[in-house]
């Protein structure tokens, strides 16, 4: 094998695409694993009540298909609590994706502050001004006389009741795992294809003419193709290459997985099967805060 | 020799192929807009709120005509700067928005440390949900910056790194605009507490707190 130049190995190395560095996070309040529809990270709640309520939000969820988490955290840190709750959502995600129908009833029991983050779908049922009456009127008295899980119960059925008026899709009937995220990015899945093609048109066209006729004719349909659809010649002639030296080169790969296949993306945390997760409902940071 | 020389050679370009990025330019372009269409609605939205939440003002201060004032020209100078989602691409004309609704911003809350001033105003039911729907509105407005100022970083970082940026000049991508801090000598400076009341015309409760900020 004769050596080969320093300055080919370099030019190599160089052109090859480099991990991003991941950004330093600043000291925030870091968000809890999502396991269950009631999370309680300051005992405030007695096992006996918080089952009292999962029950209530989980029965809600089986007839309705919203779903409302509840998080107490004794605080949130440097971040208000919109911060801090449209963070927490954005990892949860709960309610249904597409129908946007998760409410979060987020409390910070030492800074005294509490939030409802309503989810995109539900702004008509529950728009700011009525989310504020719930807080204000229902669950800030309560939590002013120290009883938390009175509010909570009441703020929870002040919300059932309001969103029951509103006309949302039927739920599944097993709350379980949402399906896998089949996200697949259509150029992903198209360059995924197209490779697949190349290759066995390839070796089709390598069997019936040999190497060098087929990875000329494969290479110029290939280039012919990507013309067409990307309308510029330097990239057309960029494929064209990669489909010639495929074909050149010989033998047939093992089938690459390309796109966003497979896992549950944007469906919520992946932990194990036993929990619950959100189902992928998105957040615009609508709802309410209160203080008492 | 040369063989395995032209075999490294395609090797390197085949490898560098997806790497030339053109289709994240584009997926994370359209995120932009998106994005950028989000913070326009609502910006919009507030701009709704405020004819209903000044009628409800000068309904019980009607004396405050100055900040009432200075809330409906701001309101006036936010509806002439045209909104579109080709803002992003102009430096000039996105600064120029920017201006207009930070201008927005400190109207409106001069008008609610002067609403603090009328006790009868603040427990009035309409007053009260129009005020919800404008914190409300404020706090979507924040996310739908901080979703923009997301995707714009991520498109400018791709726009601007080796090798992408060779296949954007190529197909002209550049650069978008990006939200700055408003006033920032004014953040820098510590915040002046001053609690001696000045003489009102209304009779304010006497134990009323100091304007929360």
């Amino acid at each position: 094998m004769p050596r080969i130049p320093a300055a080919w190995i370099a030019a190599f190395v160089w052109l090859l695409p480099s991990p991003v560095p991941a950004a330093g996070a600043q000291s925030e309040v870091p968000v809890p694993r999502l396991e269950r529809r009631v999370t309680d990270l300051t005992g405030t709640l007695t096992p006996a009540e918080r089952s009292a309520l999962e029950q209530k939000l989980a029965a809600f969820e089986q007839r309705k298909g919203s779903q409302i988490a509840v998080l107490i955290v004794p605080t949130t840190g440097e971040e208000t609590i919109e911060q801090y709750g449209i963070r927490v959502v954005d990892a949860w995600r709960p309610g249904r994706e597409g129908v946007d129908d998760g409410v979060l009833l987020l409390v910070a029991k030492e800074d005294r502050a509490l939030r409802l983050e309503v989810g995109y779908g539900l702004e008509g049922a529950l728009p700011d001004a009525t989310a504020n009456r719930i807080v204000e009127d229902i669950v800030v008295p309560r939590f002013r006389e120290g009883d938390f899980d009175a509010g909570l119960h009441a703020g929870i059925e002040a919300m059932i009741r309001v969103i029951d008026g509103e006309p949302l899709p039927e739920p599944e009937r097993t709350v379980g795992w949402p399906g896998d995220g089949a996200e697949e990015g259509w150029p992903g899945s198209l360059l995924t294809i197209g490779f697949i093609l190349v290759v066995v048109v390839g070796s089709v066209l390598r069997a019936l003419f040999g190497r060098l006729p087929a990875a000329v004719i494969t290479g110029g349909l290939t280039g012919a193709i990507a013309w067409f659809l990307v309308a510029s010649l330097l990239a057309a002639g960029v494929v064209a290459f990669l489909a010639f030296f495929f074909t050149l080169v010989g033998g047939m790969p093992g089938q690459r997985r390309g796109g966003y296949r497979g896992g549950a993306w944007g469906a919520g945390w992946p932990s194990g099967r036993g929990g619950w997760s959100g189902g992928g409902g998105g957040f615009g940071g609508g709802g309410a805060s209160g203080r008492w | 020799m040369k063989r395995v020389m032209r075999g490294l050679a395609l090797l390197a370009a085949g490898l560098a192929l997806p790497g030339c990025g053109y289709n994240t330019i584009q997926t994370q372009d359209e995120a932009v807009t998106g994005a950028w269409s989000e913070v326009i609605n609502q910006y919009q939205r507030r701009a709704d709120l405020i004819p209903n939440l000044v009628e409800t003002v000068r309904g019980y201060a009607a004396q405050e005509r100055e900040v009432l004032e200075s809330v409906v020209e701001a309101r006036a100078r936010v509806g002439s700067v045209q909104a579109t989602p080709e803002l992003v691409d102009d430096p000039a004309a996105f600064a120029q928005f920017q201006q207009a609704q930070a201008e927005m911003s400190s109207a409106l809350s001069r008008l609610l440390v002067v609403v603090e001033n009328y006790p009868d105003l603040k427990s009035d039911q309409s007053f009260r949900e129009l005020q919800a729907q404008l914190e409300g509105t404020e706090n979507r407005i924040a996310v739908a910056r901080k979703r923009y100022i997301d995707a714009v970083q991520e498109y400018n970082t791709t726009v601007r790194r080796f090798p992408v940026n060779l296949t954007a000049k190529v197909f002209g991508f550049d650069t978008k605009a990006n939200f700055t801090v408003e006033n920032e000598a004014e953040i820098a400076a510590p915040p002046q507490v001053d609690f001696s009341r000045p003489d009102t015309t209304a009779a304010p409760a006497p134990e009323a707190e100091p304007a929360n900020p």
